[in-house]
């Protein structure tokens, strides 16, 4: 039977990892709350870029020769799981992943060439430990991406894909639910979804207002632009929610994690007043058998 | 002067709505020079240019916002101005603006070399839109 003073040491190191883990809990609680409120502010931009759009495009009418437009037969496919820096947050990073190599394995038993680009360091360290060649990796804003960051994604994703070496990218990522259930999905963000152009609900679309609006310098010019600057508007979506989802995670494991710790804890403080008591009855029993024998 | 009527405007960037309200007038960067809109102007999209943004207000008081590139629209008595980021001259950040510009101009060197390829106006936008608000700091 272990000793007491074992015992001690183990509680000890215990406590000092419930520390950790609370104070990741507590830390992952507040950074999740500004990425749920991130995620609300950028709603507007969202809405108000697609809206744009859809009634730019109307007015341009045609818009083939738009490199992000064109869709081609599908022979490559980009690969772009989205994934943390750090770990410690349950299932976050490991389900990604999961999801990213079923979709390898269909696609290649398909016949269709895979490429892989990966955001987070945990994504990158993953892919690279089972071989699997990157085309890209961005790291170091999992927790907190600013738009900067998601300019930088997509263009690199763009640029795969106006040089016709992938034919369409799919992007994985944990998509926020509430702050213990993440889902993963798959977004297929090139080439764009045509409702982006037509309108998502013809119902609520606005009426044609073709004839009387001005434009600076003209339709096509501003299409042009705008597509890529929609593009980086998913990926920013696409980043804040998976931020969202790792600090949810983060948390619910920390909790789980600490949770653990306290049963830990009472446990072995049971263990060691029981060892404390049997010492005690020893010595007593000692000191009366040595007593009697006198 | 008479009292002018007033129409609405929002200036969105993809962190947050920065300002809604209602304004006598706007004058916003277009790409190929400075547009002013009154209310009621006809409906009209237009590209936009980093530079300076200004919100008259009715009580004669002017806000003034340097912006990003981006997009404007007006359409029906409301003005959308859509841009990348927008700080209020009085609240500007200066080790912000020095950090925009740092990264742009490293963003412009990887162009040049040809590290990585890119939309060239876009970075350089974004080199005015740090510069701007670095001027009006007085840095």
């Amino acid at each position: 039977m272990a000793s007491q003073q074992d015992i001690k040491r183990r509680i000890r190191s215990i406590r000092s990892t419930h520390k950790i883990t609370k104070a990741m809990e507590l830390v992952a609680a507040a950074k999740l709350r500004r990425a749920q409120q991130r995620i609300v502010a950028m709603r507007p931009y969202a809405d108000r870029m697609l809206e744009l759009i859809t009634s730019t495009s109307q007015a341009v009418g045609n818009v083939r020769g738009l490199p992000l437009l064109e869709s081609r037969e599908t022979r490559t496919v980009a690969l772009v799981p989205l994934t943390g820096d750090r770990g410690l947050a349950g299932a976050f990073n490991a389900q990604v992943l999961r999801r990213s190599f079923a979709l390898e394995r269909d696609l290649q038993a398909q016949g269709i060439e895979v490429r892989w680009l990966v955001g987070g360091k945990r994504g990158r360290s993953s892919l690279r430990f089972r071989h699997r060649e990157l085309a890209k990796s961005w790291t170091g804003f999992s927790d907190q991406p600013g738009f900067g960051d998601a300019q930088a994604v997509a263009h690199g994703l763009s640029e795969l894909y106006a040089s016709a070496q992938v034919d369409t990218v799919l992007l994985v990522y944990n998509r926020f639910v509430t702050p213990i259930t993440q889902t993963v999905v798959e977004q297929e963000i090139l080439p764009l979804p045509s409702q982006v152009l037509e309108g998502f609900d013809e119902e609520d679309a606005p009426p044609p207002v073709r004839g009387e609006v001005l434009y600076e310098p003209d339709s096509e010019t501003i299409l042009a632009r705008l597509i890529p600057a929609y593009l980086e508007t998913e990926i920013f979506r696409a980043l804040l929610e998976s931020a969202a989802s790792e600090h949810g995670a983060r948390m619910s494991a920390m909790r789980n994690a600490s949770k653990n710790a306290e049963e830990l804890i009472d446990h072995l403080t049971l263990v060691m007043n029981r060892a404390r008591q049997a010492d005690i009855t020893r010595e007593i029993l000692e000191v009366v058998a040595g007593a009697d024998a006198l | 002067m008479a009292e002018r009527s007033l129409f609405s405007v929002s200036v969105v960037i993809p962190e947050r709505s920065v300002f809604d309200g209602d304004a006598e007038m706007i004058v916003v960067p277009g790409e190929d020079g400075e547009i002013g809109v009154l209310a009621r102007h006809v409906a009209l999209e237009a590209l936009l240019k980093a530079g300076s943004t200004r919100i008259h207000l009715s009580g004669g008081e002017v806000i003034e916002l340097a912006t990003g590139p981006g997009f404007f629209e007006v359409h029906s008595n409301r003005a959308l101005i859509l841009v990348d980021d927008a700080v209020d001259l009085r609240e500007i950040d200066a080790s912000r603006a020095i950090a925009q510009l740092e990264e742009a101009r490293a963003e412009l060197g990887r162009l040049e070399s040809g590290e990585i390829e890119g939309d060239r106006w876009r970075i350089e936008q974004k080199i005015k839109h740090a510069e701007y608000q670095l001027a009006v700091a007085g840095n």
